[in-house]
């Protein structure tokens, strides 16, 4: 931790006297283009797409796996995998959509957007932000390095004790769950923490905590879910490996251990583990709706508070995982009733959505199409969820298809839904140029009708009894229709990515062959990255923009007249910025965030088969550490050195990266920081009025 | 917060940490009360655990470990005087604060270099308590309730090492460069944390029967 | 207009959509042909859970049809035309309305608080028994066992497995436990699911409303056979009860046929390692007498070498209609479904020998790592002996 700090920021600046010898191994790398300039990147844009990138890569390889599954399970008594393998797969398809793709397709929008929507140049730790990303990434690989090293976990996703115990899972699939998932918890920790800080600290001025966009409260509620959530699963997987490799018996209910223990620790980090995936994408949703309906957010404190609500009642309803447990009667009613009420603040913002929707003039492009598809289906999910919030209806339904059907509802017709309409929706900030419209729609039209045959017979099932977490089934037991029907729909939806990925290529191909600009606010938007060009400069901002109210850009291009109606008051093209500032601080790239996480999967090894795979993985882990607090705080040609956490190296813009040598104006600024604050630059005070409010906050 | 409402917005700099933050705490610190928050579900989680297990004796068939408890073999005035010790050792860590926010960064380093000396000799207090208790008979894997004490206790002394080795390195990184002394007061943070999460463990299992 | 056309048009289409779905879930209430339906209710508690059920099923299905309907009728009633122009007769900016905000946050809330009270009655309704029989049941991987101490003098009289016989009418208090891993006992017809949790004994109170045998299926994941982890509840009127009871407490009779016979000392050298026929051990030596007891600790007696130290006990074997996780019928055609104490029919003989010749392949097991029963690699006669000693067991 000490590693942040011990960089000085205030004692520098002062020219030639902290020009240190640039030691030719510390010395940071310089790429602008190519691969180097993404593996070593620091920029919070670059490490959003990254997350992007892998977590659309395991959301195939976690669809690869549904598939197997639903081809399983399409007739009865059918024989493609051994339930050995099936109990793997079912598995590793519950860890990977969860832990690495859905979550990390949260991270990328949080990732790329918070900065952006708060007005800031970068997350508040840079080099931090690439470290989640590359110890994340490598505890994926190492965890799905399992199917090649004697197999993968078979415990479930919730990997309940005993069964998770050497006794019952004598092989290593578990040890990789534990291990994995601790690493994974590390680069989400870290990642958490720096976008707390970033969107309590970083906003520009005037954006109070009440004028953030929905996204970035609904982002904001994941981080600080996670930063006490992630803490709990921890010390879960901590005692489960101490179980599995140091013979411990915290689970072992033979040598005095309580299987509960596991479950309540699980479900304490599993409840607000949901929230994490939903509320990000409810975010996006809360941006694309107004855009299309040409509507502001209708109640945005009723949105906001209703996701902070969730976040807060998230803590409350862990156990109604565990109706069925036998965790006694005044427990189940209390979990229950509080469950019952979580229903609330959900309901709120599905008819929020509504009243957004309703008077607007709704274009129905791609991404609105998504986000209408996540209010009408997470609304399916919403009430199945309450159906079982009764605890003896839960006591029928638990574990059954019904409840795969009512989290699939909730994570792929809430969450991934959402995903993928933030996806068309920012694609022109992130790639400067539009995924194709007509593909889109196909795309969006042929993965909602897969995903409810897919997932909308499961409900049936579930009722008629069919059991989770079930290879096979037999004849007479009724199944056999409505699992064809499901299995059909699976592929349904298979070909819909496909459809998205050839989309994504096509459109690239088009806009190489013939780059038509879309300039910064293709969709006429409101929020504040609208208002720079597409694809987001480096750097950002031109000049920070000040925030008067919430949709502050809206603002800025329209008013309404006496009724109440829109009317433009400026040109779009007045009121962006042109993104070619050239005098921008930016924080230089860094090897070490790469080469420390690069030995978490070796340590990985090491505990699981052979204690010297140690060696290389903390020797790579202390390098890292060195290679951070001994880099020079940007490239050795510049001249003068910052604290490199916070967006202040005077690396040259780098879209023009040739005019390196700094300039005077530059060296001056560098000098000023902290003590610039002249009056004749304060000439926009009013907009800072209100930051009283934020410290508040 | 005059620092908030005056900074320039025409600044393209970001300004270094007291001044352009939002709330008018500066990021690493602000990183730090964040990471700590999370680690006292951290704590929490490890509390809970020992304490669920604390009376369990079961002790493992075929190991050599006895059904003791952990409890049973505490050794009450020996921890309290590394207890103590690590009390103390918030006290030197405030006088180094204090010592940097007045500018001597000699008077400072003596300060940090007494904290780790102080830390150190409560982990070896710990190290002596559980070589003690091996033993007596009560290894890691002897029973749950000693898993548990361990695993908390362990967890606790693996934060003050690596407080250490942060104060360590912050002396040592002082003598090339001036140590800012908003990097030493985050740094006492950490330390009061890990000291105050003692205080609560000691509290909870030592002294609560 | 042509948008409030359209959208009429629209929201009545999706209405009937939605209700054509509604009713593909409602359809299934009280059909027989699915065993495990959780809608067909045949004991009082899961006639208390139906009962909560229906509202709450018919207050989530009008919210359902009132969104789906309402948000496609206003995708399309609101639908930006071709012809509009941006910066001209554009919408109301609303910002919102808190009047209304406040009200759908606490209409819900009402709805369901008045819910509350019946979710609160119904779980203390079905954890309500009166002069109930017990009967422990316990979770291994992967098969149930059940110990009935009928004559409460608090010793073990019956140990049966795979299907649990309950008098209809009476309650029943299930008491769960489990010998290795967490299983869940469930059947669909008469109670919700509860687990069987290692180290604990959870009670699940169980009333059959009328005679039959209603299927479960253990519903934790238990490890690697957990798809095909069966069970049942055979549920006899009370007279035909005690039948089974007395059936149950006699012993059976010593195999007259020299091949049973034969399969009786193959079953004492091969079989009786790990399962109990009552009063046989692997040291048993002939002539073999059975015992009017079960021994209720047998695994640890003879030191089985199995995770969960238990086996299914035989001795009443033929008494049951299935085997093997309630996997296979013992018996052949209609005598293996028939609702009677003693169950009468021509033995499914060619099951047995399917399983004994190698269970693997009936049910996934994991013999290498003591979970589940091992191939003994018997040649075809000793399969015979043995079975036609097993079906001697009733």
């Amino acid at each position: 931790m000490a590693l942040v700090e011990d960089h000085p920021p205030l004692e520098l600046g002062s020219g030639a006297a902290t020009v240190s010898k640039p030691l030719g191994v510390f010395a940071r790398p310089t790429a602008t283009h190519g691969w180097k300039s993404w593996l070593f990147t620091v920029d919070h844009k670059k490490i959003g797409i990254m997350y992007g990138v892998a977590a659309f890569f395991f959301l195939l390889v976690g669809g690869s796996e549904a598939l197997l599954i639903r081809t399983q399970l399409a007739v009865p008594g059918a024989k493609l995998l051994s339930a050995d393998v099936y109990n793997q797969v079912f598995t590793m398809h519950g860890v990977t959509m969860i832990f690495l793709a859905v979550m990390p397709m949260q991270s990328a929008f949080a990732n790329y957007l918070l900065p952006l929507q708060i007005g800031a140049r970068d997350v508040a730790f840079p080099r931090m932000n690439a470290l989640s990303l590359w110890i994340w990434l490598s505890g994926a690989i190492f965890f799905n390095t399992s199917w090649f090293l004697g197999g993968g976990a078979n415990g479930g996703w919730f990997n309940y004790a005993p069964n998770s115990g050497v006794t019952f899972s004598p092989g290593h699939g578990i040890d990789f769950y534990a291990v994995g998932l601790i690493i994974m918890g590390i680069g989400s920790t870290v990642s958490a923490i720096n976008l707390t800080v970033t969107v309590l600290n970083m906003r520009s001025p005037g954006m109070t905590l009440m004028r953030m966009p929905v996204f970035t409260w609904m982002a904001f509620v994941t981080q600080v879910l996670l930063v006490f959530a992630l803490p709990v699963i921890t010390v879960a997987l901590f005692l489960l490996m101490f179980d599995r490799l140091f013979d411990a018996t915290f689970f072992d209910a033979s040598k005095g251990g309580d299987p509960f223990l596991w479950q309540n620790l699980f479900w304490i980090f599993g409840h607000p583990e949901v929230y994490i995936m939903i509320l990000p994408s409810f975010g996006i949703v809360s941006e694309i709706i107004p855009v299309f309906s040409r509507k502001p957010i209708f109640g945005y404190p009723f949105m906001v508070g209703s996701g902070i609500a969730i976040g807060f009642m998230g803590w409350g309803v862990w156990a109604h995982h565990m109706f069925a447990s036998g965790i006694g009667t005044l427990s189940v009613l209390a979990f229950s009733l509080a469950t019952m009420f979580i229903a609330v603040p959900t309901g709120v913002k599905i008819l929020n959505w509504m009243a957004t929707m309703y008077g607007g003039r709704i274009r129905l492009s791609t991404p609105m199409l998504f986000s209408i598809g996540l209010v009408a289906m997470f609304t399916i999910g919403g009430l199945s969820g309450v159906t079982h919030a009764f605890a003896p209806a839960d006591a029928q339904q638990t574990d059954t298809y019904y409840i795969v059907a009512h989290f699939h509802y909730v994570l792929f017709g809430g969450a991934l839904l959402g995903l993928f309409g933030g996806m068309y929706f920012w694609w022109p900030k992130m790639f400067g140029h539009f995924l194709n419209e007509k593909m889109g729609k196909w795309n969006f039209w042929i993965m909602l009708v897969g995903f409810n045959l897919t997932f909308g017979p499961m409900h049936i099932l579930g009722l008629q009894g069919m059991m989770r977490r079930t290879y096979t089934y037999t004849e007479g037991q009724g199944f056999n229709f409505w699992n064809l029907i499901a299995t059909i729909g699976a592929f349904t939806i298979a070909v819909s990515l496909i459809l998205f990925m050839v989309n994504v290529a096509l459109s690239y191909r088009r806009h190489k062959a013939n780059p038509v600009d879309p300039g910064p606010d293709p969709w006429d938007a409101r929020s504040p990255e609208w208002m720079i060009p597409s694809p987001a400069p480096e750097h950002n901002f031109d000049e920070l923009p000040v925030v008067e109210e919430v949709d502050e850009f809206w603002h800025r291009k329209y008013g309404h007249d006496e009724n109440g109606r829109l009317v433009r008051i400026a040109r779009t093209e007045d009121v962006v910025q042109k993104g070619d500032a050239t005098d921008v601080h930016l924080p230089s790239p860094s090897y070490w965030p790469l080469v420390m996480a690069c030995g978490f999967p070796f340590v990985g090894y090491g505990l699981i088969f052979n204690y010297w795979w140690l060696v290389p993985g903390v020797l790579l882990i202390i390098l890292g550490i060195f290679g951070w607090v001994f880099e020079p705080s940007t490239d050795p040609s510049a001249g003068h050195h910052h604290d490199d956490d916070y967006p202040t190296d005077d690396r040259p813009d780098a879209v023009d990266g040739s005019e390196d040598a700094p300039t005077d104006a530059e060296a001056g600024d560098g000098e000023v920081d902290g003590s610039s604050d002249d009056a004749d630059e304060r000439t926009l005070e009013p907009a800072m009025a209100s930051t009283e409010e934020t410290t508040v906050g | 917060m005059a620092d908030i409402a005056l900074e320039p917005v025409e600044d393209l700099e970001f300004p270094d940490d007291t001044h352009a933050t939002s709330t008018g705490i500066s990021n690493t610190k602000m990183a730090m009360w964040v990471y700590l928050a999370s680690d006292c579900l951290l704590f929490g989680g490890l509390i809970s655990t020992y304490l669920l297990y604390k009376n369990r004796p079961g002790s493992i068939p075929g190991l050599a470990g006895s059904p003791l408890k952990a409890s049973e073999l505490f050794n009450i005035p020996f921890t309290s005087m590394t207890s103590f010790i690590l009390l103390m050792s918030s006290l030197t860590m405030v006088l180094a604060v204090n010592a940097v926010m007045g500018g001597d960064h000699k008077r400072m380093r003596l300060w940090l270099s007494a904290t780790c000396v102080l830390g150190g000799l409560f982990l070896a207090g710990q190290v002596y308590e559980f070589t003690e208790f091996v033993r007596e008979g009560l290894g890691y894997t002897s029973n749950v309730s000693a898993s548990a004490f361990y695993t908390l206790t362990g967890f606790h002394g693996a934060h003050v090492a690596i407080g250490i080795i942060m104060l360590f390195s912050a002396v040592g990184y002082s003598f090339r460069k001036q140590l800012q002394a908003e990097a030493v007061e985050v740094l006492g943070l950490y330390w009061h944390f890990v000291d105050i999460v003692w205080v609560v463990i000691f509290a909870i299992v030592y002294l609560i029967p | 207009m042509r948008n409030k056309r359209n959208a009429a048009i629209a929201g009545i289409v999706s209405l009937v959509v939605m209700t054509i779905c509604l009713w593909l879930i409602v359809r299934n209430i009280g059909d027989p042909a699915m065993p495990l339906n959780t809608l067909a209710p045949a004991g009082k508690q899961n006639w208390e859970i139906f009962n909560l059920v229906k509202p709450v099923f018919f207050i989530a299905g009008l919210v359902f049809l009132a969104v789906e309907a309402g948000v496609i009728w206003m995708a399309v009633r609101f639908k930006r035309n071709k012809d509009d122009v941006d910066g001209v007769g554009e919408p109301t900016q609303t910002h919102g309305n808190t009047t209304l905000e406040i009200g759908w946050t606490l209409v819900p809330a009402l709805v369901l608080a008045i819910l509350a009270v019946f979710n609160v009655k119904t779980v203390l309704e079905i954890e309500k028994s009166e002069n109930p029989i017990e009967v422990r049941v316990i979770g291994q991987q992967w098969w149930w066992e059940y110990r009935y101490d009928t004559n409460n003098d608090g010793t073990v009289d019956i140990i049966t497995a795979t299907q649990v016989v309950v008098p209809v009418g009476r309650d029943v208090k299930m008491k769960l436990q489990s010998n290795d891993v967490i299983h869940s006992f469930w059947i669909p017809a008469i109670n919700g699911k509860l687990d069987a949790v290692p180290g604990r004994t959870h009670t699940l109170i169980m009333t059959a409303d009328k005679p039959g045998i209603y299927q479960g299926q253990c519903t934790e994941y238990c490890g690697l056979s957990h798809g095909v982890m069966r069970m049942e509840l055979k549920a006899l009127p009370p007279a035909e009860f005690d039948k089974w009871v007395d059936a149950m407490t006699s012993v059976p009779d010593q195999p007259t046929d020299p091949k049973a016979i034969a399969g009786q000392e193959l079953f004492v050298s091969q079989c009786a390692r790990c399962h109990q026929v009552d009063g046989l051990t692997p040291e048993s030596s002939p002539p073999f007498k059975y015992s009017k007891l079960p021994d209720p600790e047998y695994g640890q007696t003879v030191d089985s070498t199995l995770t969960s130290k238990n086996a299914p006990n035989l001795t009443h074997l033929m008494m049951r209609q299935t085997f093997a996780g309630s996997l296979l019928p013992l018996y052949q055609g209609k005598a293996a479904e028939s609702v009677t104490a003693v169950p009468d029919g021509v033995p499914d003989r060619s099951n047995l020998k399917d399983w004994l010749r190698d269970p693997e392949s009936v049910k996934p097991m994991n013999p290498e790592n003591n979970q589940g029963m091992p191939n003994l690699q018997l040649s075809e006669t000793q399969i015979d002996q043995l079975v036609a000693y097993l079906v001697t067991l009733k």
